[in-house]
């Protein structure tokens, strides 16, 4: 086994065929390949979650109409819900940092670039599991149906009595066989940033996306671990006729709520994370200015890391915990807005006064704090109890966390993938398109998530099939579903502009944006090993200290 | 960095080797096993004295040192860490042979902690009659003794396998930072059990008074 | 870059070996899941190929038998070219990593300001009242409906006559909300790039109005129904220029960014530089 054979590159004679191409790809190790499957499985995903509400919208258009079965309608905001945290969310997150941890901290891969490989296929074939149960989901003797429980799945809804034949199994076992894929690389992460940087790359100089990856990948490890023992609890009662959730043989349904929201809040800070990562490295180098408080940002992030773990309980105010609980709760929950408020802050400072350009990554960017802010702020309305009492499980609920993931989350993907595009394909995306896609987004986004506040302030509880028209409901539903129109346009254009750009863009050199950052010192795409030397550093802005060597960076750490 | 004044030395390198990576892998896995059978001792602790019908764990568990009865069975477990123990601080020293006597003597203590539990098993499930779908005791102890038996298997096979790969000789000392990383895990496997001795076996256990 | 020593080995960069052992391992612990919702053979293959994918992974794996060298690529990265002279300095002598502000207005500025507008808006409501409804209790009594749940069933008679906690209460409201929004103005002015006193004269109190607007129905049902929007927003202008006004005649001091930290700490120390 000592005769190596040299990897099929684009020196071989004639177009790669399809099958070595494909084999080169399921059998890689290489981080950022990698990387690349896990945001293109994940965009994927995001279409087929798009679809799914797409669904949901159209029935709730008007008060009575019957495009769906209220079968067909729990299955469809289930899966929307699940795909969107587990397999759209997770691997776009995960995928960006594949690619992005190594190349920033000078590294040539992952420290277990094996393990790397079988987490994504976990996450691959987990996630085929579980739309497998469209087919398979009541055993394969009748028609098949998908989970419907809704995300948190709750007991005692998920108990064998309720839930007949395995849609609920799959639900299960999709997203824990995803999670083991999840916690390894977490795991992964925390290796290769503790122990892979370059030369010279202290903790205090590594860039704030590493460190928020470092952060989110702590909550990862203590966070989906939970759930997966949850889960097998539920299993356990499901197949083998436990009864820890079995109310009827002294089981308890709220430790169910317990144990996912333990997993279910954290999920939501592992979410938002990288969103944070990803704008803290785009607006310093759109601004021209070194972010404002790094070592504020580095606490912050920590601090939203220890307290997520502490706020679980603030999805179940409505259960009737005791009012000690409620108040500790509250106190937690509202305490997150303030490392959070300091990022924010620290965001603007660093724009402020900054030659501000901008390009698609900085328009998306700036969406990005608009919309999460506001996302934020209804965050510390359903934080007081008594609000959170009278909006609870109500169109607002739904309104504020799309906000946060979809208004925080998505828009920094977007910002994202229109920086980070050029440094992984080598070339630029359309900067016309991508404008055209951000005002779609932002105005079809508005309206539709905006309604929503308003339709739950007027009593419309989540997942209803449909409604009565003397509710006062329909216009907002209206508008609610016609935003969703304009939202698609938008990324149809976003599709049509990754296609384009990935065989017409521009060409986009090493260095497109004159960024500050390890991975834009190596070729767009960076070759395997991804640095021919291995780089050192001397602070937070290498590439700054190379452009700028009158007025280094080093002088000031 | 050609213009780097000369005050700019070339700042330290990280010890970068595989082990190092290895060894914050493994402590990972170990900090993500404990948030995971954290989570079942909870679910244990939250259900302890909730059950409507018995046979309870005052009636069935028997904590006397009775050969293949728990406590018996946990004197086993938990002395294989001073064994794995001795193994490595064995092959640290080059001492080969020393190394397979205690790594053996571990992997056969670890095999007598499972006989133990299947015979406990056994004789719970036929004589007393407690199975996962008797009452939440029985949901719960079968669970997470059932989950830390099953990490106690993983950890054997991996034991054994190591065992087998030394006597045919693919072992050396310079493996031993490795095998090192291995014995981490068996001590995250008996320190859980301590754990889990307490919970099921004294704290749930209480007589009821 | 600087040239490192490198720590490869001579022959050039390592890198591990393709393999399929992941992927297959993966499949077959997922087929193990699948086994459990449909068949306990599915479940025996995928015992079976996580062997299989086991034992690739682990041959793999041995670091003394496979490792992939690099193929030097063929692209190398474009060297990047120094720029010297080309940072621009955000403020004057100070250097690109100034955090701005340079210089603030002073907290106890801005909390004086706040009072002092707040006066002359008191006044000036006062004076509306005493003019449109012959009484200078009318918008005391209106403003302390905030508070006091009574205001809202009085009638016109009684809103125009004394009340003294409603005298109070209004003051307390008055100078609390005054002191609280000259303190915001004292730090939200140094940051505005240009046309401050616009910014403090009008826009803020149009914000202000546009927000009282909004949730007035709620906070105060009192005011909301007997509220004229013209002298609302002048009021709230009349607070907004003098307000904006004195801040900005006390002058900005500089930020302590450029302190040693032992003066930023407050101590009294020999030789250590420091700011003004």
């Amino acid at each position: 086994m000592s005769v190596l054979q040299p990897p099929a590159g684009p020196d071989a004679a004639g177009p790669v065929p399809f099958l070595s191409r494909l084999h080169e790809w399921v059998t890689t190790v290489d981080h950022k390949k990698i990387g690349t499957m896990y945001i293109v499985c994940g965009i994927i995903y995001l279409i087929i979650a798009g679809l799914e509400a797409t669904l949901m919208r159209w029935q709730l258009t008007w008060p009575g109409m019957d495009v769906l079965t209220p079968e067909e309608f729990n299955r469809l905001f289930t899966m929307h819900g699940t795909t969107m945290v587990f397999f759209v969310g997770m691997p776009i997150l995960l995928g960006s940092a594949n690619i992005l941890i190594p190349l920033m901290i000078g590294a040539r891969d992952l420290a277990f670039p094996r393990l790397n490989a079988f987490s994504f296929w976990l996450f691959f074939f987990g996630s085929l599991l579980l739309y497998f149960s469209y087919f398979g989901g009541q055993g394969l003797y009748g028609m098949g149906s998908a989970p419907d429980v809704g995300w948190f799945a709750y007991a005692p809804l998920t108990e064998r009595t309720f839930s007949r034949g395995h849609s609920t199994d799959y639900w299960i076992l999709g997203i824990f066989v995803a999670g083991i894929g999840s916690t390894a690389t977490a795991a992964n992460f925390i290796a290769t940033i503790l122990g892979m940087r370059c030369r010279g790359m202290t903790l205090m100089k590594m860039p704030l996306l590493v460190w928020i990856m470092l952060v989110d990948s702590v909550i990862i490890l203590l966070a989906l671990p939970p759930l997966a023992a949850a889960q097998i609890l539920l299993l356990f009662d499901r197949l083998l006729g436990a009864h820890f959730f079995d109310a009827q043989a002294g089981g308890s349904a709220l430790l169910w709520q317990n144990l996912f929201w333990f997993f279910g809040h954290p999920e939501v800070y592992i979410l938002i994370l990288p969103g944070f990562a990803f704008v803290t490295e785009i607006i310093p180098v759109f601004s021209r200015k070194v972010i404002f408080g790094y070592p504020l940002m580095v606490a912050a992030t920590v601090a939203i890391g220890f307290i997520s773990l502490g706020v679980w309980a603030h999805h179940m105010f409505v259960v009737g915990l005791s009012p000690m609980l409620n108040t500790i709760f509250m106190g937690s929950t509202m305490l997150v807005g303030v490392p959070t408020g300091i990022k924010m802050f620290n965001w603007v400072a660093t724009m402020i006064g900054g030659r501000i350009r901008f390009d698609t990554p900085m328009l998306y960017a700036t969406g990005f704090l608009c919309q999460f802010l506001l996302g934020g702020l209804t965050g510390i309305f359903l934080a007081t109890v008594p609000f959170d009492w009278q909006v609870s499980d109500s169109y607002f609920v739904v309104g504020h966390f799309h906000f946060v993931l979809f208004g925080g989350l998505v828009f920094a993907i977007l910002a994202a993938v229109f920086y980070w595009f050029p440094k992984v394909t080598g070339r630029m995306m359309n900067e016309t398109l991508g404008k055209w896609q951000f005002w779609l987004l932002v105005i079809g986004f508005n309206i539709t998530f905006g309604a929503m506040h308003v339709s739950g302030f007027l009593g419309m509880p989540r997942r209803v099939y449909t409604y009565h028209t003397d509710r006062g409901w329909d216009f907002w539903n209206l508008l609610t579903s016609l935003g969703v129109i304009v939202q698609i346009l938008g990324f149809a254009l976003f599709a049509l502009n990754l296609v384009h750009s990935l065989f017409k863009g521009k060409k986009a050199g090493d260095d497109p944006w004159d960024a500050w950052t390890l991975e834009w010192s190596t070729t767009s795409p960076p070759p395997p090993h991804n640095f021919e030397e291995d780089p050192v550093v001397h602070s937070r802005r290498p590439l700054w200290d190379l452009k700028h060597p009158d007025d280094p960076d080093w002088k000031y750490e | 960095m050609t213009t780097a004044p000369a005050a700019l030395a070339p700042p330290e390198a990280l010890p970068q080797n595989g082990i190092v990576n290895g060894k914050i892998g493994i402590a990972c896995m170990i900090i993500s096993e404990i948030a995971f059978f954290g989570t079942l001792i909870s679910a244990y602790v939250f259900y302890i004295g909730r059950d409507i019908n018995g046979p309870y764990p005052q009636e069935v568990l028997d904590v006397s040192i009775a050969p293949l009865k728990v406590l018996f069975n946990s004197i086993f477990l938990l002395i294989s860490s001073v064994w794995i123990w001795l193994a490595i601080r064995s092959m640290r020293k080059g001492r080969m042979g020393a190394f397979i006597f205690w790594w053996a003597l571990t992997v056969l203590c670890g095999a007598e902690f499972l006989v133990g539990t299947g015979f406990e098993w056994y004789d719970m499930i036929v004589n007393d009659g407690v199975w996962m779908g008797t009452n939440l005791f029985g949901s719960g102890f079968y669970t997470l003794v059932g989950f830390h038996a099953f990490h106690v298997t993983m950890g054997l096979f991996v034991l054994t396998l190591i065992l087998i790969l030394t006597l045919l000789g693919h072992v050396t000392p310079k493996n031993v930072e490795k095998v090192d990383l291995v014995s981490w895990y068996w001590h995250f496997v008996d320190g859980i059990w301590v754990v889990v001795f307490f919970v099921v076996y004294v704290f749930g256990n209480m007589p009821i008074s | 870059m600087s040239t490192t020593p490198p720590n490869e080995k001579s022959h050039g960069i390592e890198l591990p070996q393709p393999t399929a052992g992941p992927m297959i391992c993966a499949f077959g612990l997922t087929l193990m899941a699948a086994g459990i919702v449909t068949n306990w053979i599915v479940a025996v293959a995928g015992f079976a190929t996580f062997v299989a994918g086991a034992i690739n992974w682990f041959r793999n794996a041995n670091p003394d038998s496979l490792e992939m060298l690099a193929t030097p690529a063929e692209e190398k990265p474009t060297p990047i070219v120094p720029r010297p002279g080309s940072v621009d300095h955000l403020v004057g002598d100070a250097t690109h990593r100034a955090r701005l502000p340079m210089e603030i207005h002073r907290y106890r500025d801005g909390m004086i300001g706040g009072a002092i507008g707040g006066v002359v808006m008191a006044i000036f409501a006062v004076v509306w009242g005493l003019i449109s409804h012959g009484s200078l209790w009318y918008a005391v009594n209106l403003l302390a409906g905030t508070l006091l749940s009574g205001v809202t069933d009085m009638s016109m008679e009684e809103l125009r006559a004394f009340h003294a906690e409603g005298l109070v209460v209004g003051i307390i409201i008055q100078l609390v909300m005054s002191i609280a929004v000259g303190l915001l103005y004292g730090v939200i002015l140094p940051i505005i790039p240009r046309g401050t006193l616009l910014f403090a004269a009008v826009i803020v109190p149009l914000i202000w109005s546009g927000l009282t607007w909004a949730t007035i129905s709620v906070i105060n049902p009192a005011l909301g129904a007997h509220i004229e929007w013209l002298a609302f927003i002048a009021s709230q202008v009349a607070f907004g220029i003098t307000t904006g006004w004195w801040i900005i005649r006390c002058g900005k001091i500089s930020t302590m960014q450029n302190w040693h930290y032992l003066d930023r700490f407050g101590f009294e120390t020999q030789g250590k530089g420091g700011g003004s």
